[in-house]
């Protein structure tokens, strides 16, 4: 993070009726700083993937929070999103392709798409975790110049 | 008071004597699912009708939208009866075709 870096940071409770919020958010700054329709929409799924994820998998039943920090550099946005509940389970399997694109219906699972979304939405994906910890999500994408802003 | 109300979910069905149609509109998240899978559940079924979700006005799907309509295909498919969408915005054509889920929507042939 360089010096010309400006932050804005969410702090919510981590339930499924706040990720709309991230999303709206995500959309102010992102629109603010240029980004394309396309590519906010694109960011809008991936962080709304990464809150899925401390919704469903880091807390279980008890009510606990979710940061989202977004990083607001002069042509890159990162959104850091980071809970303390313990980690998920499917980090592990991460490096798998879990699309469908190769597989009969009858053998597809649900689940471990929200990882892949991630990964082909953004420019760059991090996910540090570690047992009891929490885990700390950050999403990049970079300005591309030429597109059409919204 | 008007600006965010297209953004919130919302389900409309309409039958006749062949089909379901089901008109989904505004942001079908994990907030949802369960008032999305609840209002599916009795219309998946139903194997005398086709079965059709329109999404004209469908902002957004999450993975969690994508895997009740792959949990719906899989019923659907299992019961030897039909399953389309329709009218798929860009945004979200282009997430069906990254997870793979759309090879499964492919326009089915007449049954004559």
């Amino acid at each position: 993070m360089n010096a010309d870096t400006q932050k804005v940071v969410l702090n919510l409770p981590a339930t499924a009726e706040f990720v709309d919020v991230v999303r709206l958010n995500l959309y102010g700054i992102a629109s603010k700083m240029g980004f394309s329709y396309e590519d906010i929409e694109d960011m809008k799924v991936a962080v709304s993937e990464a809150c899925n994820n401390s919704v469903l998998y880091a807390y279980g039943q008890e009510g606990g929070h979710v940061e989202v920090t977004f990083e607001v550099g002069e042509e890159t946005l990162s959104i850091i999103v980071e809970d303390e509940g313990e980690s998920f389970e499917s980090v592990k399997d991460m490096g798998q392709n879990n699309t469908l694109h190769d597989k009969d219906l009858h053998d597809v699972q649900i689940g471990g798409l929200g990882f892949y979304l991630m990964q082909a939405l953004m420019d760059n994906v991090s996910i540090e975790n570690s047992a009891g910890q929490g885990t700390r999500v950050i999403l990049s994408k970079n300005l591309a110049l030429s597109e059409e802003t919204v | 008071m008007t600006t965010n109300k297209n953004e919130k979910f919302n389900v409309v069905t309409e039958m006749d004597e062949r089909a379901c149609t089901v008109f989904l509109s505004g942001e079908m998240d994990l907030s949802v699912a369960p008032e999305f899978r609840l209002v599916m559940e009795p219309l998946v079924g139903e194997a005398e009708q086709d079965l059709i979700i329109n999404m004209k006005d469908l902002k957004y799907i999450d993975s969690t939208g994508i895997g009740i309509l792959l949990s719906i295909l899989k019923a659907r498919h299992g019961m030897n009866a039909s399953f389309t969408v329709e009218e798929v915005p860009p945004q979200i054509q282009k997430l069906f075709e990254m997870t793979g889920i759309a090879k499964f929507f492919v326009p089915q042939e007449n049954s004559q």
